[in-house]
């Protein structure tokens, strides 16, 4: 009774060859560069340059020159360093969590949702470290035995920051480079070992040290599989981790906004939702640019747009669950401060986010729209917009209404501001592209495996099973 | 086809039922007779009771709905029992009725000097009243009703007439179920018991209930499936893999419910407000302390350790054993939740613990069992028409 | 042209059941120093090559366990008894506050640990110099084909047969790997001139850098506008006032923080009764202990411990000092106790004032004591009761 016919969309398109599997993803960074990829190169350094200039003024003349001021302490330096830990979360949520769950269409994209999170996390990294006022000051917040007799503050969630963001850009780079090894070592025994040119010289002798001298022996598979589960399994809840002490900034405080239990869950799905936005919306570049649509499939872009809507939902419980229980309290205090978000002077950017967050990602249910390239990638867009508002609304609703109303006050962002996020976009993406140029940006062993007919058809019937 | 050499149907035995019906009785027996001393403590007794047949119940149902979405392969030889456990969530009715007749008792808010002495909770009244609780209460039992005809009646008809594209509804039912469940479980979880201290909010309580109530669900199906399995009613094709899979789930749930619950007492320690503290000071005065530390062990600490190693997901005989520690586990956690605001409400300094409070998880078990048995007599414990079935038995990790 | 010395012998299989099968055969025949290479993890293989489950998990959890004794250790010596500070009235050893760290620091050192303890022991890399490196058989295993390597040191290994097995099982391009003749010849000692230039250059790197983050770079003030910035300085040149001064004036009636103004004067001495000016300082053994070491420090040398009159700077300096008045009078009995602090505080007669030595506090713990010693001096029969 073959009733249904299950169609499960395969990873990868067709059947292609395991070599030709290796000339697809190494091509690019065997080619010189296209006049494109020079063009958006360009502007990211643009981008960064602008940042540059913005930092630099920031360290000359100190933070007056951003929006700042009381009651509104934290500004768009908050904002964005959550904006980019959250983008960062998707990478780790794809190579590790998705790894525990065998869901085996993240192989085409998990090499470089890695790459993005370490990218990710070290742009968001530059926030704090700069937003403490006196970036050169920063030192102390390690804990060693410095000449001051001082030790940080191990109650403080700011300390927990600190510790979660630097672990986790440590294990994730660490995974990243765990899953490059066998590609690295590909790369190598693709070159021959006299090469001519320098070029080929060079690239020798870098694979080679980065190889580490993996010689795709299975007692190393042993191991480095057993490795892999382990790493992912200590990733995942890092991941959750990682957020939820963000969150915990906020929400260890008393501020009406701030502090409520959810807050921890909410930042996580949040963080899942506007990640997979950015991998999502990267991707379809990639794919176009450097012609992987067969490995980067459209089934692929589909799964993400699933997962897309369901932390969009998530998100959506979590504001309708907070809006709630601040009437429920019963306090004033709490029931202004989201009357105050929805109603109050910063209403505009409330809705933003609420539209981009929670009303426009429902378009996903439809299946024609969720497969439509051009539509997926403008949600993503607009879910990012979403995800950014999202924390500038926690931070500065809260914030600009104190509990004394005689210090109310209206939060501007100045120049610098726009200029240093602008500067973030520009670091991402600059690092992005050199990335793309200088590695495989697709596990090419992981993709290897998973290809038809490259498993074993009958290993199952083993003896004694 | 070959689907009927994969499975053989066995019925299920009569002693199931028996033995459901003696251990309902008994649990019914007690709570009668903690009813006939004191109506408030048994009806206390009675909501945990509520709790934990929605939990394993509606529960299920999520299980069902989440293997349709994620379109997981090891767990569909597993769905028979899935929904055959879910039907528990309409059959909680019965607890809920002599509840029902005893609102009173239990939730201060409906007592009009308190809402008269303290304005946090008269500001509540729109919310906490009786008529509009009778409806949440009315549509919280007709969703459940719902999802289980189009989650497991629709597919026990499948059995008996296969139809074309029933996964597919299933699955688009099932992303229907989603943002519903979320909702529903979140307002059972603040009606009945985080009502119970009116004064007291926590906007993660929905989610620390939800976690609690997929652990225990499913650890009543992981040890209904392993013991059916030992004694072959299942198919002889299922192997150890698709246990390991139970074990894996029942380890990610234990400690997204540790994370959850660590999130909610942190955040309420540290900025240590006083609406929101009382809830825990009620759990961390005196004996309750004791039994707040007991928690952490019996519902994080052991069942982490014992299933953190590969071995001990891998073995279906220590994993029903883990399950059944893991269900004991949510009984334990629900008298956490619920204990402590009887005990104030009674003016006790400590916990109690007597026929009240144990006919709960008894009465659980044994409805369980005769749920279990009245729905799954004569039926098919695997779904065999299923597309994947074939595919799904040749699961291996 | 030497001998080379054989490494293993290589053959190349085409599918991934082709090599199953290879590696079944291959640990069958009872070879123990082998290797199958395939360009990707081939499921099924470890027990095919009978390999044992790898230990890395326990590895993890021990590395896990350590990595969170340690955190809790760290954060209890830093918060509780190194630097005890109370913040936010949480306890110094607040475990909840402490629980985010100590899992991050778990994680931390249980995977970077994990994946050291993988690489250094395990796989005993890196290493680039493996006899199959750069090889036509590690080229086609890193691309696309599954290969079997049976190495010469193993204790069954003969040439011929061990073709002759690889052939059986199916392989193509079977191929003799020879170590480079040029890294086994390679004595290494430590006196070799490459080594040592490279530890030198090692030390002068880490030395020089070390000095310059020590003595220089930890004392770099990037930026000190916060030391520059425009203030007026107490004896500078006055910027913007006209009359010589730099610093303001206080407004009139202005009061130094924590300085009282003392405005009883002798004029109002009639008036000082105690309803009005009552003892501040409550009479407890502390206070009365505190005023006796006072007392006898600064008002024994003239009024004698027991505050008799007696002088003991009369006796010392024999010279005509005159003897201050007995505090055991019916008058001085009389005064209240805001009276004898007035002349403490502002002196009488040859008596100078004390302000400048005896805090006010002080003065009010003396007036106890004089009041104990006249009680003590002029009791009353009920008092021995």
């Amino acid at each position: 009774m073959g009733i249904e016919i299950i169609n499960e969309p395969s990873v990868i398109y067709g059947k292609p060859s395991l070599a030709s599997i290796d000339d697809a993803i190494i091509k690019p960074t065997n080619e010189v560069p296209s006049k494109k990829y020079f063009m958006a190169l360009s502007v990211t350094i643009t981008m960064l340059l602008i940042g540059a200039v913005s930092l630099g003024l920031t360290f000359y003349k100190g933070t007056g020159l951003w929006g700042l001021k009381n009651p509104v302490g934290w500004g768009f330096d908050i904002v964005n360093f959550v904006f980019w830990v959250g983008i960062g979360h998707a990478g780790t949520l794809i190579s590790a969590i998705l790894f525990l769950f065998r869901q085996k269409w993240r192989t085409g994209i998990a090499r470089f949702a890695e790459g993005m999170t370490i990218f990710a996390v070290m742009t968001a990294a530059l926030f704090p470290a700069i937003h403490t006022g006196r970036p050169w000051l920063d030192g102390y917040l390690m804990p060693y035995p410095n000449q001051h007799w001082l030790w940080p503050n191990f109650t403080s969630p700011l300390l927990w920051d600190v510790f979660a963001i630097s672990t986790y850009f440590t294990v994730s780079f660490v995974f990243w480079y765990i899953g490059l090894i066998p590609d690295f070592a590909t790369m190598r025994d693709k070159l021959a070992k006299n090469a001519d040119s320098i070029t080929q010289k060079i690239k020798k002798v870098a694979y080679t040290v980065l190889s580490l001298g993996w010689r795709f022996s299975n007692r190393h598979w042993s191991h480095y599989e057993m490795m892999y589960l382990v790493l992912a399994g200590f990733a995942t809840p890092l991941v959750l981790s990682v957020h939820t002490i963000v969150s915990f900034d906020f929400a260890v405080s008393i501020i009406p906004g701030w502090h409520t239990t959810i807050f921890p869950p909410y930042f996580v799905a949040g963080a899942i939702f506007s990640g997979f936005a950015m991998v999502q919306n990267v991707l379809i570049i990639i794919r176009k640019i450097f012609d992987l649509e067969h490995i980067i499939t459209i089934d692929t872009l589909e799964k993400m747009n699933k997962i897309i809507l369901v932390t969009g939902m998530m998100v959506g419980y979590a504001y309708g669950m907070e809006f709630f229980i601040a009437w429920y309290s019963g306090h004033e205090a709490e029931s202004f401060a989201f009357i105050n978000r929805a109603f109050g002077p910063f209403a505009w950017s409330y809705w933003i986010m609420v539209s981009c967050n929670v009303i426009f990602p429902q378009l996903f249910w439809s299946k024609k729209l969720r497969t439509n390239i051009y539509f997926m990638f403008v949600i993503g867009v607009l879910v990012n917009v979403g995800m950014w508002f999202e924390r500038f609304v926690i931070t500065v609703t809260s914030l600009s209404r104190d509990f004394l109303p005689s210090s109310w006050s209206y939060y501007v962002p100045s120049l610098i501001d726009f200029g240093i996020l602008i500067g973030s976009f520009g670091l991402f993406f600059t690092l992005l592209f050199i990335f793309i140029r200088t590695m495989p940006v697709v596990s090419i062993a992981e993709v290897k495996a998973v290809i038809e007919g490259s498993q074993p058809t009958h290993h199952h019937d083993d003896e004694g099973h | 086809m070959s689907n009927t050499e994969l499975y053989t149907k066995k019925p299920l035995p009569s002693k199931l039922l028996i033995f459901g019906a003696v251990v309902t009785l008994i649990g019914a027996a007690m709570s009668g007779i903690a009813f006939a001393g004191d109506v408030q403590r048994a009806s206390f007794g009675l909501i945990m009771a509520l709790m934990l047949l929605i939990s394993v119940g509606f529960g299920s149902l999520f299980l069902i709905a989440l293997e349709y979405l994620v379109g997981a392969d090891w767990s569909v030889p597993f769905r028979r029992i899935t929904e055959i456990v879910a039907a528990t969530s309409i059959i909680s009715i019965l607890v809920a009725i002599p509840l029902l007749l005893n609102l009173h008792e239990v939730f201060t808010w409906l007592r009009p000097e308190l809402l008269q002495a303290d304005k946090y909770v008269a500001k509540k009244a729109p919310y906490l009243n009786e008529t509009f609780f009778l409806v949440r209460v009315i549509i919280a039992f007709l969703i459940m009703a719902a999802f289980y005809y189009i989650f497991s009646i629709r597919s026990f008809k499948q059995d008996l007439n296969p139809t074309e594209g029933f996964r597919k509804t299933s699955a688009k039912f099932a992303a229907l179920f989603m943002p519903v469940f979320a909702i529903t479980i979140s307002v059972i979880a603040m009606d009945w018991m985080m009502s119970l201290n009116p004064k007291w909010f926590s906007t993660i309580y929905g989610v620390y209930y939800f976690a609690g109530s997929v652990l225990a669900a499913l650890a009543v199906v992981t040890f209904i499936a392993i013991t059916l399995g030992e004694n072959g009613y299942l198919s002889k094709k299922l192997s150890n893999d698709h246990y390991y899979n139970f074990g894996a789930l029942m380890f990610a749930f234990t400690n997204f419910w540790a994370y959850i619950a660590f999130s909610q007492f942190l955040l309420i320690w540290y900025a240590n407000i006083p609406d929101e503290t009382l809830w825990f000071m009620d759990r961390t005065q005196g004996e309750w302390m004791i039994l707040s530390l007991i928690l952490i062990f019996v519902k994080f600490g052991i069942p982490y350790f014992a299933l953190l190693t590969r071995p001990s997901k891998g073995n279906p005989f220590r994993l029903r054993i883990i399950a059944a520690w893991i269900f004991f586990a949510h009984v334990y956690d629900m008298y956490w939740n619920v204990g402590p605001e009887y005990s104030k409400l009674a003016g006790l300094k400590g916990p109690v613990y007597g026929l009240a409070e144990l006919a709960a998880p008894i009465i659980t078990i044994g409805l369980i069992a005769v749920v279990f048995y009245l729905v799954g007599k004569g039926k098919n414990l695997m779904p065999v028409n299923d597309a994947k079935f074939k595919k799904s038995l040749d699961f291996h990790l | 042209m030497e001998e080379k010395i054989l490494h293993s012998v290589t053959g190349i299989f085409e599918t991934p059941d082709d090599i199953i099968k290879a590696a079944k055969g291959v640990s069958s025949a009872g070879y123990k120093k082998y290797d199958i290479h395939t360009p990707y993890p081939v499921h099924g293989m470890d027990k095919a090559m009978k390999l044992p489950w790898s230990p890395l998990g326990y590895v993890a959890l021990v590395l896990g366990l350590t990595g969170a004794s340690l955190a809790i250790l760290l954060m209890w010596w830093t918060m509780s008894v190194d630097y005890p500070i109370v913040i936010g009235g949480k306890p110094l050893f607040a475990l909840p506050a402490f629980i985010p760290v100590t899992f991050e620091l778990t994680v931390l050192s249980a995977s970077i640990g994990t994946v050291l303890a993988m690489i250094i022991f395990l796989f005993k890399f890196p290493n680039t110099s493996h006899p199959l490196h750069d090889t036509p058989y590690i080229k086609k295993v890193s691309s696309d084909k599954y290969g079997v390597s049976i190495e010469a040191s193993d204790k069954m290994f003969d040439l011929n047969k061990a073709k002759d097995f690889l052939h059986k099982l199916g392989a193509k391009d079977i191929e003799e790997i020879y170590w480079d003749n040029e890294e086994l010849n390679t004595v290494k000692t430590i006196w070799d001139k490459k080594f040592l230039g490279g530890l030198v250059m090692i030390a002068i790197i880490v030395g020089g850098g070390t000095y310059f983050a020590i003595n220089k770079l930890v004392y770099m003030t990037p930026f000190n506008w916060m030391m520059e910035q425009p203030r007026l300085d107490a004896q500078s040149v006055p910027v913007y006032f006209n009359d010589g001064f730099s610093m303001r004036q206080p407004v009139e009636g202005t009061v130094a923080r924590g300085w009282m103004p003392y405005l009883i004067t002798d004029a109002d001495t009639a008036q000082l009764s105690d309803a009005k000016y009552m003892n501040p300082v409550p009479p407890t053994e502390f206070n009365l202990n505190k005023g006796q070491r006072n007392y006898n420090v600064f008002c024994s040398p003239c009024h004698d411990y027991h505050g008799t009159g007696v002088s003991r700077l009369k006796a010392a300096n024999k010279q005509d000092f005159p003897n201050p008045p007995s505090l055991h009078s019916a008058k001085l009995r009389g005064w209240s106790d805001a009276r004898i602090y007035h002349v403490i505080t502002k002196g009488q007669n040859t008596m100078p004032s004390y302000a400048l030595q005896i805090t006010p506090e002080e003065r009010w713990q003396i007036v106890h004591y004089v009041r104990t010693l006249q009680r003590a001096m002029n009791a009353k029969p009920e008092d021995v009761k």
